[in-house]
């Protein structure tokens, strides 16, 4: 009862937010008008594309609902993927467990109780048949989620399982994420350069890239991992800076391979966090349309206008997850699929309520796909393209966001790029202070959180939780001994033999190839990875 | 006044998890709370942290999982205090852990568990009961 007056009596005083800022921290207005806006963008679909790339848009084709999935056994995940496909998914996301995105083996020592974790095991290329068993690959575009080197392994096993069903790679459709600095969990050095050398990394992506680009003509070579990063703790300012950076950086190392910025710049894609600053996180999407359309028009001289694409895939952020009252997460989640709707972009996760606990069980992952459907199928913010474009708000910020975007980027420029600020350990410092002024904020109430630090239930709510197959670790270690027991080892030493001499060659040439004999030969993930660490002179760093 | 050894707290993530918000956080809280906190940061084994543990002579071992590897790893840490007679080393957790393996891990022998949202106060507040 005490608490029912508390609540009424701050009610009639006036409730108030603990300030008028965004979640970046720029001061809004009570209210804008015409006078705000500063720029005028047209209509869709032209440059610098701030409205969208599409003129019509979902008008045309919704975006596509890719779930990420990814746990246990190859099989496991084949059966969940279908599970979502069946339910009206239109694109598969799929994710690695941590053991293969390092480059290991099931059977490495320090590997044993991570396998198949938070993704699926994938070390030969007899799993990724068993993953994408029964998916035509030619109908279904798939995002594979994963760093080099790693990413030239499952590229190679991709290929090949296609070849297997005469499928030519000219027809596969999707991306390699392929993005060497932010995969495991954002930008930092700490996770990252203890199980393979960053620069070494880099070159490895930049290869895959550059067989995508002259074979796969339907295949994205880079998605530069925004989201990873985001969710350290960082604001949507530095999200868009670090990305449009990292991706300024890419784009230089493949002209400097001789490629021309139009035959790759249109199959480069960025993966983005929508956090819950509603209008914030819609400018920002904007915005960072605007940005790259003229980074890549003005300095990097990109003709075609489909260069000039920002195209983004979207999670929904997981951090914003509470355990505490998990349902209201759907609300929460609900909210920022809406906002990646209205931003126009071209692909969405949307984070299940779970996540707070665990990877999401089946009735979840379908919820999340429901509440796609709900706004695709009943809202009627598809029936036109940018509907808030306009909103002096709206436009206010998206100017406002792109003027503190520049100057961060060109910070980063001016020291080098992001990969030497990623070496140098700034990137990390600029993400464990966003990591502790995160903290900090919700600890002083700057950022209010219901059911965290306000509207608290003192009684926990229970929901059914995704569980493991108990035997699924110990089942993956013996799969994988067995494999390498029962294969021709002259020709698998051959092949990593080969592999070891072109990366250690003077003059550098492409690995991809080699990669792909090794994959074909039955070598490993982790025995491929480990042949380009001897190459490297690297050895892990525990 | 008498000055008194501040408590030392070993940090650590075991595996190959590489999630370090949550451990990077509530290492923060609480150096500035006036522990001595040795980060031992990503990808250690049970065994080594328990070794550089002995070595450094913590009372408070605060071990972090997000994947879900956390019973997989404290059953080891639990059986290795018990080898080496460390009667005086607390276990703590924080992490994403589901309700039912919170109470698994306390049956264990885990002082505290903090799951994402617990609030500063409360974790410094039960670290200092740990030590009284």
């Amino acid at each position: 009862m005490a608490e029912t007056k508390e609540n009424y009596d701050a009610y009639l005083a006036g409730e108030k937010p603990p300030n008028y800022k965004t979640l970046s921290g720029i001061e809004l207005k009570q209210f804008y008008t015409a006078d705000d806006v500063r720029q005028k963008d047209g209509v869709p679909g032209e440059y610098p594309f701030t409205r969208g790339i599409h003129q019509d848009m979902y008008r045309r084709r919704f975006w596509t609902r890719r779930q990420q999935t990814g746990f246990g056994t190859p099989e496991e995940s084949n059966q969940r993927m279908k599970f979502l496909l069946s339910q009206g998914q239109t694109g598969l996301n799929c994710d690695p467990d941590v053991v293969t995105h390092l480059g290991l083996d099931p059977d490495y020592p320090l590997a044993e109780g991570d396998i198949g974790l938070a993704g699926t095991s994938i070390s030969t290329l007899e799993d990724m048949e068993r993953l994408f068993d029964g998916i035509p690959l030619d109908k279904v575009s798939t995002t594979i989620i994963i760093q080099p080197p790693g990413s030239a392994v499952m590229m190679a096993m991709y290929l090949l399982t296609a070849r297997k069903r005469d499928i030519p790679q000219d027809k596969l459709i999707g991306t390699i994420m392929n993005d060497a600095l932010n995969q495991l969990v954002g930008p930092t050095v700490e996770a990252v350069e203890r199980f393979f050398p960053v620069e070494a990394g880099v070159r490895v992506g930049l290869d895959v890239m550059e067989y995508c680009v002259k074979h796969m003509p339907r295949w994205n070579i880079l998605n530069i991992n925004a989201y990873n990063m985001r969710e350290t703790g960082i604001s949507a300012v530095q999200e868009a800076a670090f990305a449009l950076s990292l991706a300024a950086d890419y784009i230089q190392r493949l002209i400097e391979r001789g490629l021309s910025v139009d035959d790759f710049a249109g199959k480069i894609a960025f993966f983005c966090s929508m956090d819950i600053d509603f209008l914030e996180e819609i400018a920002k999407i904007r915005a960072m349309r605007r940005i790259w359309a003229k980074m890549l028009k003005e300095r990097f001289g990109a003709k075609d206008l489909r260069s000039c694409w920002f195209r983004a895939a979207i999670q929904t952020s997981a951090l914003r997850l509470t355990a505490q009252q998990p349902l209201n997460n759907i609300v929460r989640a609900t909210i920022q699929t809406l906002a990646a709707v209205l931003a126009g972009t071209q692909s969405i996760h949307t984070t299940s309520y779970d996540e707070a606990y665990a990877l999401p069980t089946e009735e979840s992952h379908k919820l999340s796909i429901r509440l796609q459907q709900v706004i695709a199928y009943e809202t009627n913010v598809t029936k036109t393209v940018d509907p808030l474009g306009g909103s002096y708000a709206i436009e206010w910020l998206t100017d406002k966001l792109e003027a503190e975007i520049q100057p961060l980027m060109r910070v980063i420029e001016d020291k080098g790029g992001f990969i030497e600020c990623f070496k140098r350990g700034w990137v990390e410092e600029q993400v464990n202070e966003a990591r502790y002024e995160y903290a900090r904020r919700i600890e002083n109430g700057q950022q209010l959180v219901v059911g965290v630090n306000v509207f608290r239930d003192e009684e926990e709510i229970k929901i059914d939780l995704f569980k493991q197959a108990s035997d699924m670790q110990e089942r993956r270690k013996q799969y994988i001994k067995a494999y390498k027991k029962n294969r021709d080892q002259e020709k698998v030493d051959k092949a990593l033999d080969r592999l070891y001499h072109k990366a250690t060659s003077v003059k550098r040439v492409n690995l991809f190839i080699p990669i792909l004999e090794a994959v074909e030969a039955k070598a490993t993930t982790g025995e491929i990875v480990n042949t380009l660490r001897k190459a490297e002179n690297f050895e892990i760093r525990l | 006044m008498t000055t008194k050894a501040k408590t030392r707290i070993m940090m650590a993530k075991f595996g190959l998890d590489g999630h370090s918000n949550g451990i990077r956080i509530v290492s923060k809280w609480l150096q500035d709370a006036g522990f001595e906190i040795i980060y031992m940061g990503l990808y250690n084994t049970a065994e080594g942290v328990i070794k550089a543990a002995l070595e450094e002579g913590v009372s408070i071992i605060g071990c972090s999982f997000l994947e879900g590897s956390h019973l997989f790893y404290v059953k080891r840490l639990v059986e290795l205090t018990k080898e080496y007679k460390m009667n005086n080393v607390k276990l703590v957790v924080g992490g994403v852990i589901p309700p039912d393996d919170v109470l698994r891990l306390k049956e264990l022998g885990v002082k505290e568990v903090y799951t994402p949202g617990a609030p500063r106060d409360v974790i410094i507040d039960g670290i200092k009961a740990l030590t009284l």
